[in-house]
């Protein structure tokens, strides 16, 4: 369990500091953001496929890959994991950047009901 | 996260809600300063007003159009030096300031008839020019002048020339972020569609929020065109009129500053489904990232690649050479808005430098997740500081300097604290590759300038030596310095030109043929 919360505190490190996409300033855009670029982020770690159909699509799925390789690079033992493990780990990131960043946030214009 | 209390705001119980200490192992959800607020009275705060924001951020970097404030001259104050937003085209928008020059007379009596007798005299001094944006200030807003009926009065008389009018007065919001909205929102509505540009590439975007500091946007151009990729409208710096009301033909939404023009991204996005890629264009690692990201949206990582590597072999040696001179230097970061996130990690990370403070003027409680999110432990975040406020952080944090605007930046002086001017730049550009290497050097020279080492001595009461040679940036620097270091042959200097942009202009790009049909 401890294990996987510092695995997960890696990968948190690096979204918070370096990424942008989960700070749109809306909690529905917030949610979409997390969920489409994580799902694919997965996909690619897992190394199944995604064919990004529609320009938005092309977006998240941008920088899913653009994730994956950071992750990949910095953290080498991502790799090492077999394909249930590293969906259990990526399900556990996206409820934490969701916490982080949706549910456990304090800013307030989350819910402007503007756009 | 606890919240911090300034002594000197202890008079202003509800200033505590607006800084917080970001603690060992804490993270957003457990403090996160109020944001984009207004004001309390009695708090002197150092925000600009909603007009400000619309017009002097977003509106006049726009360089083919005579902006025109529609009220008292003082309110065009914020123009003729005090912005930076260079343009190609001989810097015509910053060279010349229109204000209607509203008096007491024009209160009583109205001052439409006047504004419209203004309108055609500018455009007649500047027969070259057929664009305009008119901008409402607080005294014509409250008289209720009708700009937009002045305005169609002269588009009828004058079919040649288009005006667009931006109702954003002084009070129309907390803050010179209230103003972004709005001429966001007025600008989409009143003037994109209208226009249909020519493509020229199978690649085009918008780079949207980025404002021409210094060439910044001159700077990233270059990189976009390296890669064959048509940059339709930039908002709005160096950007044109009528390439803007073309917004809605590119396929992706560059956003640089999404503090100032989210809004319009999020409109394309609704109205025309151009996506929108946030980006961050400092620091070698966030841009090489960002122009990779873009190029990947287009399939041609390939071009992207092979322009990182140039830049990267280019101008890393130098960068380095700055960052072990500026090592465990203490920086308060206390921009406008944005830059408080685009700098807290990246500044550390590659100059080496420790954030000790973020501030945000005008920022939104996201800015501050994001700025929060990028420093490290122990840093103190301040919504709308006041100038006590300031003064207060920087004696007890005791940073080797400060970023912010010229207002604080003339104050941290008085006390001592190098400053560099995070909005307008000292030796920009500052974004691009060569233009991080410049950054690095003006914090170099900022804080290991002989004259501010001599300005620390007080002749009031310090004893001044009188023994001591002539010093340079140079031997105060390597004092600190390991042999090594200082005769690394590998690291350098800044090597690059006093100007290293207005070559750009006359740079030929690769040709990539365009294969897709329009
Ligand atoms: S607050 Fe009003 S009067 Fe003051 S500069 Fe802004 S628009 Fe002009």
């Amino acid at each position: 369990m401890d294990d996987i919360k510092g695995k997960i505190a890696q990968l948190e490190d690096y979204i918070m500091k370096k990424c942008l996409w989960q700070f749109n300033s809306r909690a529905w855009d917030r949610k979409d953001q997390n969920e489409n670029i994580l799902k694919i982020s997965t996909l690619l770690l897992c190394e199944e496929h995604f064919i990004p159909e529609t320009p938005a699509d092309r977006c998240y799925w941008v920088e899913a890959v653009s994730l994956v390789d950071a992750f990949k690079n910095r953290y080498p033992w991502i790799s090492a994991l077999n394909k249930t493990e590293k969906k259990e780990l990526m399900e556990a990131l996206k409820e934490r950047i969701d916490f982080l960043t949706i549910t456990g946030s304090l800013n307030k214009e989350l819910t402007d009901p503007l756009y | 996260m606890p919240y911090h209390e300034f002594k000197c705001s202890e008079c202003i119980p509800e200033r505590k809600m607006h800084a917080v200490v970001k603690g060992p192992g804490e993270d957003i959800t457990m403090a996160l300063p109020l944001g984009y607020l207004n004001t309390i009275p009695g708090s002197i705060s150092e925000r600009g007003c909603a007009y400000c924001g619309a017009k002097h951020v977003i509106g006049t970097p726009m360089k083919d159009v005579i902006h025109l404030s529609h009220g008292p001259v003082g309110c065009t104050y914020d123009t003729w030096q005090t912005k930076r937003y260079i343009s190609d085209n001989d810097n015509f928008q910053l060279k010349y300031t229109y204000a209607s020059d509203v008096k007491e007379k024009n209160i009583v009596f109205g001052a439409e008839k006047m504004l419209k007798q203004n309108i055609i005299e500018a455009f007649k001094a500047f027969p070259k020019i057929k664009r305009m944006t008119l901008y409402q200030t607080c005294a014509t807003a409250l008289i209720g002048d009708d700009m937009n009926a002045i305005a169609d009065e002269v588009m009828e008389e004058m079919p040649d020339v288009d005006i667009f009018v931006c109702n954003s007065p002084g009070f129309r919001g907390p803050s010179q972020s209230g103003g972004h909205h709005t001429i966001n929102i007025a600008w989409i509505k009143d003037k994109v569609g209208q226009v249909e540009p020519k493509i020229t590439s199978d690649y085009v975007i918008n780079y949207v929020g980025e404002y021409n500091i210094q060439g910044d946007s001159e700077v990233m151009a270059d990189y976009f065109r390296r890669m064959g990729i048509q940059v339709l409208s930039t908002f709005t710096g160096n950007g044109s009129y009528d390439d803007l009301r073309a917004m809605h033909r590119a396929q992706l939404n560059v956003l640089e500053c999404a503090r100032s023009a989210e809004y319009i991204c999020n409109e394309l996005r609704v109205r025309y489904g151009t996506p929108r890629l946030d980006i961050d264009g400092f620091g070698f690692e966030p841009l090489s990232n960002s122009l990779r990201k873009v190029a990947m949206f287009f399939g041609i990582e390939d071009r992207a690649q092979a322009l990182i590597d140039e830049e990267t072999a280019r101008w890393k040696p130098e960068l380095d050479w700055y960052k072990e001179r500026l090592k465990g230097k203490k920086v308060c970061l206390w921009p406008g808005g944005s830059k408080l996130w685009h700098w807290a990690n990246v500044i550390h990370e590659e100059m080496g430098v420790e954030v000790i403070s973020v501030y945000t003027k005008f920022g939104h409680q996201g800015d501050m997740e994001k700025g929060i999110s990028r420093c490290e432990e122990g840093a103190l975040a301040i919504d709308d500081p006041n100038e006590l406020e300031s003064v207060e952080a920087m004696l007890s944090l005791k940073p080797d300097i400060i970023f912010t605007g010229k207002r604080p930046g003339e104050v941290a002086k008085k006390i001592r604290v190098p400053y560099l001017n995070a909005h307008a730049y000292h030796n920009g550009p500052w974004k691009g590759y060569e233009g991080w290497v410049r950054f690095a050097r003006d914090i170099y020279n900022a804080i290991y300038s002989p004259i501010h080492q001599l300005s620390l001595l007080d002749i009031s009461k310090d004893e001044i030596p009188t023994g001591n040679g002539f010093v340079t940036s140079g031997m105060i620097a390597n004092a600190g310095l390991a042999e090594e270091v200082i005769s690394a042959g590998d690291l350098r200097q800044y090597s690059g030109k006093y100007d290293c942009v207005s070559d750009l202009k006359n740079k030929i790009y690769p040709d990539f043929k365009k294969v897709t049909e329009e």
